[in-house]
Formats: structure tokens, C-alpha cells, sequence
């Protein structure tokens, strides 16, 4: 049985989500304020964190890159004011995946799958040879790759971006990640010339619809591990 | 006008001083000689030309020959010269006073003109020094020109800056321009208006200098009035200078105020969306959250858990409506809509109905009343009071922690007011913060949320002229008083 931390200041939030996520199997823990979800990180060992950022006592982001410094749980993150800038600096932060309020039990049970699946598949890719998300196959060690069998021709950067994101599969890469990690650390903020780079990669497999490389606006790219 | 007076002081002072010295040496005149009468008379002359100028000089060396004829060349009292050493005295008296006079009068008007060019240029050095002084562009603008008029002694001055597609006079000194002159450097329709070609008409006795800052033309100063000499342009030319870089200055500090101002509404507006979507998205996340919940078949919920779930739903959706009246609130008292229908009603009553029938509030957090029974009746605005106990009582079970209780308390305060208090066992409020809690948009310590609950608290407390502040709960909690005044009809009827 799973186990979920959720930090969150609002009680009846709190006792909705106890209920909800009970129902579906999980043990539920939860925390008021940061610096008690900073102490059940810790102490309750759960798989997955849900932090809310409108903490009373601590900011959200500070929580979340706290937790990072000695774990690796897959956290998500919760925001009530939805914006984007707040949204890439928790992602920045550290935060797996992030969910405006309000939002439904499926929404956060699929979310969660997600978070516990890559995170677990992240271990992995670490020291793999070849991955597969979905109908991509990639051989990493001799820079191939397959989409649904039919092998496909990938530039040097086409393929670093495309094996980034396969490593990280189901998390949504900011650019600044993405950019990071791909263009190197003195890539300036060549935004631009990334979404130059996932327009042919669309191409090159067969997503012109971008519903396998999905396009968060503003924020970044995922590679999508189950479709809906 | 001035010169015409000054001259006739002066000839006055030459023929007083004249008539004393005469009148003085007039009974010796016979043991003195020709050339010291001639040498005494010096003094009227002089006198005359410091006093009143060359016109007054003149007038006293006419007399001054009169009187040495008349009174002390022999033979007296005519006009006949008796030696002929005696004629040339007269003549050299006359040929040195006209002299003494012209040299006199010219070094005087020098010492005038240096003395006022002193004035003007001190009067310049002041202004100077004004204009660096943090000051709004129309007290640097009325400044400016009053100086311009008192430091050149010009009858009129006006200045006159481009607003929207013509010029207009901002500041005014002295006469204010006529309807013609103003029309003169105003722009016909159809043609474009420029400074530099208004600069350069200067009808009648009119003087246009135009201001230019970093090769920008900025202003036109129009001054009315005796022309300023030579030295006096020079000095008007660098004042104007001078004074387009103040104006400039100015100008571009308002403009600095002005977009620091339109920030500071921007930052605002984006604070209140922030704040209002994260408390209107709060209660929903609950909702949103236990309504999927429910809805879904595959969850498997018990039917306590599912009652519970349709609890914190209604629970919450009143917490909506709540924040939604708050805000309209707002907005009402933002317009000036806000109205106090005053009657009197029993403390408990409007505890009772903050309550809406509940023991328990948000969050399950149990309430205990504890109004002293024979508390008189209050004379307020139900609606209002109650909007203030709902939001006190709203905002203590959010600090409350779990199996803590919120109490509602009212007794007798000072005379004619009743005290009202919400207790909580939560962390209580610091002291330094105890202030800012009311202000709009500051909910303590949190990542968000309007906090409009306590400050439409505050404002329709005030709305009853009575006050709100916090203390602490003699648990450690906070403790939010407020006053409401007795009913007159209380003492009557109690």
C-alpha cells in the first residue's frame, strides 16, 4: 500500500483527501504546516508527497527544496493561484509535477500513478542501456531509436533532447531543465531554438498532434507514459 | 518716471545745500576770495549729480553760476563782473562743474547698473538653489517666473509650456498677457506649432526667450516690460538656460512619480487577483475534491466517510458564499454604498445568528458561547455585526487547532459600550503584527488569501464608530475584541 504525505494548511482539504485517497488504497498522512511535512518526510518514509505552496509558516518551495536536499520522493506540488512563473520555479525546485486547485480525485490519482511510476523508472535509467516509454524504443548506448518498430534518424541534439525526456518520462521538464542538461550550462535562454528542436523531433515521430510530446505552454515538455 | 523724480530730488538737494553755504558765507563773502566761494560751491553741485543724476547736475551748475555771480563776485548783486580775473573764475567754475557733474553722473548710473546687476544675479543664485529642492513642477514653475519679474524689474512675465497640441501659459508674474498676446504665439489650426519659429516674433515692447534643455525645446518665457540692457540679456540668456534644465528636471521627475505610481496599482492588482483566486480556489479544491470522491463508483466509501464528505461539501460552499459576500462588501464600501441601519438586539442573538444554527464550525471546531446574561441590549446594524462575528468566528476555527474550542464572549466594557471578543487556542497573533492584520490583502504569515474577512471586520466596526483589536486568549491564543454601543431604550427596559 502506497503511502502519500499531504501537506496542506486547509483542514477540510485535509479531511476530504484522508477520505478520498483511503478509498483508493492509500495510506494517507498528513501535515498542517511545513515544518511539521518537512518532519514526516522524514519520519513517515511516504512514497509520494502532495504540498500544498500557501503554507502559514514556511513557503511551499522552501519545503519542497528542503525534502530534496536528503530525498528523493516524487513530490507534487499544489498552488490555489495558478500562476506560471510560481509553477516553474517549483518544478525548478525540485517538484515532479504540479496541480492548480481546485482538481478531482481522478486527476490526482493518475497524477500520483505517474509521479510513483517515473520516479521508480528514474532509478533505472540512470545506468540503462535502452528505454522504452509508450511505442519509443531508445538504444542509448548506440544512439538508436524506435518509434512503434520503424526505426527512426535523429540528429546528436535531437537525440540527448529526446533521451532527456525519455529518462524523465511522465515528468514535466521545464525549459530551463531541459536546457540545462541538453545545451549546457552556458545555453543562455535559447527557448526558441528548443521548440525548433521538438517541432522536427514531432515530425520525425509521427506526433504532429503532439499528444506523446505534449507542449505545456509557458512551462515545458513531457513525455506522456499512459495516454487520456 | 523714476529718472524725472530722481532729478527733481536731486535739484531740490543741490539748491538746499546751495542756499545753506550761501547763507553761510554770506556774511563774510567780503574777506573771502573769489576761488574759495568757487571751491565751497563744488559741494551742491556734487551733491546734486549723486542724488538725482546729470539732469539735477546741470540744473545745480546753472544755479551754482547764478548764485557765484550774483552773491560772491563783486560787484554783489548783478550780473556784471567787475575784474576781469573775476570772469575767468566764473568761467572756470562753470567748465569744471559741468565736468565734476557728467564724470559724476557717469560713474553713479555704473554703480546703479552694477548694484541691480548684483541683485539680479544673487535673486539668479537663489533661484538656483530653489530649483535643486525637491518640488512640485507648478510651486518650481510660479517660483521661476516671480523671480524673472523681480530680478529684471520687467512689468509682465509668463511662461508658457506645450500642452496637448498648443502652448499655454502655466505661471504668470506681473500683468497677465492680453487675449492678443497670447494668441500671437498660439498655433492656428492647420499649422503646426513650433517654439523655435514663435521664438523668434517679438511685437511691440514684447520679448519672447525660448527655454531648450539637451537641444529639446521646452518652454517659452514671455516678459512684458523696459528691455533689459546688454549685460541684462547676457544674464537672461543663461537664466533661460538654467532654467530649461530645471524645467526638464522636473518634468522628468514627475514622469519617474507618475510610472512608479502606475507600478505600485499593478503590483496591487496583481496581489488582489493572486489573493482572490486563492481564496476562492481553496474552498473549491474541497469541494471539487469530495464531489469527485463520491462520484466515482469504483472508490469504495463507507457511509460515515460518505456523509462526511457531503458535510465538508455543504460546509464549504457556505465558506464560498461567505467570501463572495466579503468581496462584494468590499466593492460596496469601495463606492460609498455602505449604509448602517441601526436597531437594538440582544448580543446573543447576533452570536446566534453568525452561527446560522451550528455548534461546530468549520473544520469541526466546537464553539462555546459565553455572553453575560444580563448584557444590555446593543444598538447596531444586525446584518453588519453579525458579517463581522462570521468572519471572526471564520477566521479563529482556521487558527484553531484540532480539539481546541473557539468561545465567543460578551460583556459590559466601558460605559455605554458593551465588549465583544472571539477566542481561539491557536498561535496567537505577535505583537508587531497585531496592525498590519486588518489591512486588506494580509493574511498573516501566509503564502496568500485576501484576509478580507478581518478587514471588512474592521471596516464595519468603524462604520458604528467602534473598534477591533487583538489581545492574547489567556490560553496563548488570539483574541480579536470589539465594542458595540448599549441601546438608548436598554436602561428603560431591561
Amino acid at each position: 500500500m502506497a503511502r502519500v504525505l499531504v501537506v496542506d494548511d486547509d483542514q477540510a482539504l485535509l479531511r476530504a483527501l484522508r477520505i478520498g485517497l483511503g478509498a483508493l488504497g492509500y495510506d494517507v498522512v498528513v501535515a498542517g504546516t511545513g515544518a511539521q511535512g518537512i518532519t514526516q518526510a522524514a519520519m513517515a518514509s511516504p512514497d509520494v508527497v502532495v504540498l500544498d505552496l500557501g503554507l502559514p509558516d514556511l513557503d511551499g518551495l522552501e519545503v519542497c527544496r528542503r525534502i530534496r536536499q536528503w530525498s528523493e520522493v516524487p513530490v507534487i506540488v499544489l498552488s490555489a493561484d495558478g500562476t506560471e512563473d510560481r509553477k516553474i520555479a517549483a518544478l525548478d525546485g525540485g517538484a515532479d509535477d504540479y496541480m492548480t486547485k481546485p482538481f478531482g480525485m481522478g486527476e490526482l490519482e493518475a497524477r500520483l500513478r505517474v509521479a510513483q511510476r517515473h520516479r521508480a523508472a528514474e532509478g533505472d535509467a540512470v545506468t540503462a542501456k535502452e528505454l522504452a516509454v509508450g511505442p519509443l524504443e531508445l538504444d542509448l548506448v548506440h544512439h538508436q531509436v524506435r518509434m512503434a518498430g520503424e526505426p527512426v534518424e535523429l540528429t546528436t541534439r535531437e537525440f540527448a533532447l529526446l533521451a532527456f525526456l525519455a529518462r524523465h518520462a511522465g515528468k514535466l521538464c521545464t525549459h530551463r531543465m531541459i536546457l540545462d542538461e541538453v545545451w549546457g550550462p552556458h545555453h543562455g535562454s535559447q527557448t526558441d531554438s528548443l521548440r525548433v528542436y521538438v517541432y522536427r523531433l514531432r515530425r520525425k515521430l509521427g506526433d504532429e498532434d503532439g499528444t506523446f510530446l505534449r507542449t505545456h505552454p509557458g512551462v515545458g515538455y513531457q513525455l506522456v507514459t499512459e495516454p487520456g | 518716471m523714476r529718472t524725472g523724480r530722481r532729478g527733481v530730488e536731486g535739484s531740490i538737494v543741490g539748491a538746499a545745500v546751495m542756499a545753506a553755504l550761501t547763507l553761510a558765507m554770506l556774511p563774510v563773502r567780503t574777506h573771502l576770495s573769489v576761488a574759495t566761494t568757487a571751491l565751497v560751491l563744488v559741494v551742491p553741485v556734487v551733491a546734486a549729480v549723486v542724488v538725482g543724476g546729470l539732469s539735477a547736475g546741470l540744473f545745480a551748475v546753472a544755479a551754482g553760476f547764478l548764485v557765484y555771480d550774483l552773491v560772491f563776485i563783486p560787484p554783489y548783486d548783478t550780473l556784471s563782473v567787475g575784474a576781469s580775473q573775476n570772469w575767468i573764475a566764473l568761467v572756470v567754475y562753470v567748465a569744471v562743474m559741468l565736468l565734476v557733474a557728467s564724470v559724476v553722473a557717469r560713474l553713479e548710473s555704473t554703480r546703479a547698473e552694477t548694484h541691480q546687476r548684483e541683485q539680479a544675479v544673487r535673486r539668479l543664485f537663489e533661484l538656483t538653489d530653489l530649483l535643486i529642492e525637491d518640488r512640485p513642477l507648478p510651486e518650481v514653475l510660479e517660483l521661476i517666473v516671480s523671480t524673472v519679474h523681480d530680478a529684471f524689474g520687467l512689468r509682465s512675465v509668463a511662461l508658457m509650456l506645450p500642452v496637448g497640441p498648443g502652448l499655454e501659459v502655466v505661471a504668470s508674474a506681473g500683468e497677465p498677457l492680453s487675449e492678443h498676446q497670447q494668441r500671437a504665439v498660439a498655433p492656428s489650426p492647420g499649422v503646426p506649432a513650433s517654439l523655435r519659429s514663435a521664438a523668434v516674433g517679438t511685437p511691440d515692447d514684447f520679448q519672447t526667450v525660448a527655454l531648450a534643455a539637451t537641444g529639446r525645446p521646452i518652454g517659452l518665457l514671455r516678459i512684458g516690460g523696459p528691455a533689459p540692457g546688454p549685460h541684462g540679456q547676457e544674464l537672461l540668456r543663461t537664466f533661460a538656460n538654467q532654467l530649461a534644465l530645471a524645467l526638464e528636471r522636473a518634468q522628468l521627475r514627475e514622469q519617474a512619480l507618475r510610472t512608479e505610481l502606475l507600478e505600485e496599482v499593478e503590483r496591487l492588482q496583481r496581489a488582489l487577483v493572486r489573493a482572490v483566486s486563492h481564496d476562492l480556489r481553496t474552498p473549491l479544491a474541497t469541494i471539487k475534491m469530495a464531489a469527485s470522491t463520491l462520484h466515482d463508483d469504483g472508490v469504495a466509501v463507507g457511509p460515515s466517510e460518505r456523509s462526511e464528505l457531503v458535510r465538508l461539501i455543504e460546509e464549504q460552499a457556505d465558506r464560498l458564499d461567505r467570501l463572495v459576500t466579503n468581496l462584494l462588501d468590499v466593492s460596496r464600501m469601495e463606492s460609498g454604498a455602505l449604509e448602517v441601519h441601526t436597531e437594538p438586539i440582544a448580543v446573543v442573538d447576533l452570536v446566534q445568528e453568525a452561527l446560522g444554527g451550528r455548534r461546530r464550525l468549520a473544520g469541526d471546531v466546537p464553539v462555546t458561547i459565553a455572553v453575560d446574561r444580563d448584557l444590555p441590549l446593543v444598538d447596531v446594524d444586525h446584518l453588519l455585526v453579525t458579517q463581522v462575528l462570521a468572519n471572526l468566528l471564520d477566521n479563529a476555527a482556521r487558527y484553531a487547532p484540532p480539539g481546541t474550542a473557539v468561545t465567543v464572549s460578551g460583556r459590559r466594557g466601558d460605559p455605554g459600550l458593551v465588549e465583544v471578543a472571539v477566542e481561539d487556542g491557536g498561535p496567537g497573533v505577535p505583537r508587531a503584527e497585531r496592525g498590519e492584520v486588518f489591512a486588506l490583502f494580509s493574511r498573516s504569515g501566509s503564502g496568500g488569501g485576501t484576509g478580507v474577512g478581518l478587514s471588512i471586520a474592521r471596516a464595519f466596526l468603524a462604520a458604528h464608530g467602534q473598534r477591533i483589536w487583538i489581545e492574547d486568549a489567556p490560553g496563548g491564543g488570539a483574541r480579536f475584541c470589539f465594542t458595540l454601543p448599549v441601546a438608548a431604550v436598554a436602561a428603560v427596559a431591561p
